[in-house]
């Protein structure tokens, strides 16, 4: 044991404002949050007096509960390759810019995020919709008799998030290459790798990190949406977050409660898995 | 036209970026199976030169030869070479063995012949312990061999080291010396070795080229670069030196006659041909102090400064402010103090007259 030193005093005061914010208002509330998850409904207050695990044995054993999870992940995976097989090669193309220019380019990327989310998934909708710009452009071409629906649909939601989520993951990845020092490739290059190789067997491990911190934003970002899947996908493609909404709505307290802690597990879980997959932690801090 | 001999050759090769010339109408050829330095501080084109030779960095003219090839327009990948970097460029997601296996699978190399080779090439850098190591678990010392290790596997036509040495401590830094030139020459590879370490330099090379301003000022053995710099500024680089203004007087043998401050001096002359004013540097160890009389240059100690293996004398004297080392294992190192009458001289032939123009 060490003893108490000014200097660890001084980090622990660093270190303990947000440390107790933490504490008070996330910890705590999460705790409780999982405490009234194991009660029945009340019609007058939070949760009501008998402790019961209904709310979980619903998740689990309502096929529709499992038809949403489902649909959840479906659209999370979709969102996820999408944004890494667009991303990625967007982000090469940035990080191989001048500093300058590369800096531009990122604010051109973040432009579109200083629209509000509401306005975007109507302008999808205008696009999207039964009378939007697609279907009136084909039914005035005499190409389509009736108008395709094309909104209120899992692919219609993972366009309307790939357009808000692909900065996120271009800029994480992007940062990671800019960053990256060129004598890898140049130490590639002397042992005989060409272009094609050097990426495979070199770029692409070491973009990792970047990698792994844009798919965990992504992912994130696509469990926690809301306006845009409640406007795009409507009232039939339901995901999570819009059952927690409705249970909170019917006054099911406990029963939204009880779903956003599965939704908590699978953000867990799929994390881990990104993590375990992408291993951003055996390029970090080494080579030299 | 020169035609290209050796392992690696340059023919008139130039590079500009932007204004700047960095490496200007660089003629070389490098003798097999040695190890060539390329010395100069920093920003004398040195490690251009090398990239040059990789095919990092492409000429703006000249051309580049490998093993009488050209390969000016080649790719880095398919030229005959591999490299040892300054931050050693380890990949950090293989381990050891697939490190220093790269160059071999990237040549598709059997995975049989390619374990074989990578064994060898670690027992050579005494490594064969490490083998499923990660390079963040190894000491900078250790990772140096493991990127030496990973270029020599390949048996390249020429083993390119950009300051290879430079990150590690002093005492590890020796040692690397002796054990890298070892290494090269139980493996007869020739070796282009990029550095600002004068006494390096001399340590590990056959031939050292002095560099200044993207030209090669003095090229030869470590001995004469040492002992017979041609210019003021490879004579000052190559570590102390004293500098003497005189004119010539006369020859006498191989040596050129001197007068200095109303003295006969004899001084070597590399061109052979001095006349005129002239300039002549004398290395400080080089240099005899003794007592006032006799025919020495008279003149008075100003500073004393004791540097282990020598004492550093600084004497104000008639040819100028002159540095001299005495061997602290003679008494003459006790003999003198600050502000003592003295004399200094030089043994015919000690002194080197300087190429004219060319301070």
């Amino acid at each position: 044991m060490r003893g108490v030193t000014p200097a660890r005093l001084w980090s622990l005061g660093l270190v303990a404002p947000p440390l107790v914010t933490a504490l008070l208002f996330f910890l705590g509330p999460l705790i409780y949050l999982f405490y009234v998850s194991l009660h029945e409904a009340s019609s007058t207050e939070l949760y009501g007096a008998r402790f019961t695990l209904a709310n979980y044995a619903a998740v689990f054993s309502d096929p529709f509960y499992f038809l949403i999870i489902k649909r959840t992940l479906a659209t999370a995976s979709w969102i996820l390759a999408l944004s890494l097989l667009i991303g990625y090669p967007v982000a090469y193309v940035i990080a191989r810019l001048p500093p300058a220019k590369r800096m531009l380019v990122m604010l051109l990327l973040l432009f579109p995020l200083m629209v509000s989310n509401v306005v975007r998934a109507y302008g999808w909708v205008a696009i999207l919709g039964r009378r939007g710009v697609i279907n009136t452009t084909l039914g005035d071409l005499g190409l389509i008799d009736a108008p395709l629906s094309l909104l209120y649909s899992t692919q219609a939601i993972v366009i309307g998030l790939l357009t808000i989520l692909l900065p996120y993951i271009v800029i994480s990845i992007a940062n990671t290459l800019a960053s990256m020092d060129t004598r890898y490739q140049e130490a590639a290059q002397s042992l005989g790798a060409g272009p094609v190789r050097t990426f495979v067997h070199v770029t692409l491990p070491l973009s990792a990190p970047g990698v792994a911190s844009g798919l965990l934003l992504v992912f994130l970002l696509t469990l926690s949406a809301y306006v845009t899947i409640t406007l795009i996908g409507g009232p039939r493609t339901k995901l999570l977050v819009s059952l927690i909404y409705d249970s909170v709505v019917g006054f099911q307290w406990p029963q939204a409660a009880a779903l956003a802690f599965v939704l908590l597990a699978l953000a867990l879980v799929v994390t881990a898995l990104i993590l375990a997959i992408m291993r951003p932690g055996r390029v970090q801090g080494s080579g030299r | 036209m020169r035609s290209p001999q050796g392992d690696v050759s340059l023919i008139g090769v130039r590079k500009t970026f932007g204004t700047t010339v960095a490496v200007n109408n660089v003629d070389l050829d490098i003798p097999n199976a040695a190890v060539f330095s390329l010395l100069g501080p920093s920003g004398c084109g040195k490690t251009t030169t090398l990239r040059l030779i990789a095919g990092f960095e492409q000429p703006s003219a000249g051309d580049v030869f490998i093993r009488e090839k050209r390969v000016t327009n080649v790719p880095p990948y398919k030229r005959d070479f591999s490299m040892v970097f300054q931050s050693y460029a380890l990949f950090p997601h293989l381990t050891v063995a697939d490190n220093v296996g790269f160059g071999l699978r990237m040549r598709k190399v059997g995975r049989a012949e390619r374990d074989k080779a990578v064994r060898e090439a670690l027992a050579l850098v005494k490594l064969e312990a490490l083998a499923d190591r990660y390079p963040r678990q190894l000491s900078g010392g250790q990772q140096q061999r493991v990127a030496l290790a990973r270029a020599i596997v390949v048996k390249p036509a020429v083993l390119l080291l950009d300051e290879p040495l430079g990150a590690l401590d002093k005492l590890l830094r020796e040692e690397m010396q002796v054990e890298l030139r070892d290494l090269q020459r139980r493996l007869g590879i020739t070796a282009v070795f990029v550095t600002h370490d004068q006494e390096e330099a001399l340590t590990i090379s056959d031939v050292v080229a002095v560099m200044r301003n993207g030209v090669i000022e003095q090229l030869g053995p470590p001995r004469e670069i040492y002992e017979r710099p041609r210019t003021e500024f490879v004579a000052g680089f190559l570590g102390a030196s004293n500098f003497v203004d005189g004119e010539v007087a006369g020859r006498e043998g191989e040596n050129a006659v001197v007068m200095a401050s109303g003295r006969r001096l004899l001084q070597t002359d590399p061109s052979g041909a001095a006349s005129g004013k002239v300039r002549i540097a004398v290395r400080p160890e080089r240099v005899l102090l003794g007592a006032p009389g006799g025919d020495g240059i008279p003149g008075r100690v100003t500073h004393v400064i004791y540097r282990g293996s020598v004492t550093q004398f600084h004497v104000a004297g008639e040819t100028g402010s002159v540095i001299i080392y005495v061997q602290n294992s003679s008494p003459e190192a006790q003999r003198f103090k600050t502000g003592d009458a003295v004399t200094y001289r030089w043994e015919a032939g000690s002194g080197v007259v300087l190429a004219q123009g060319a301070a």
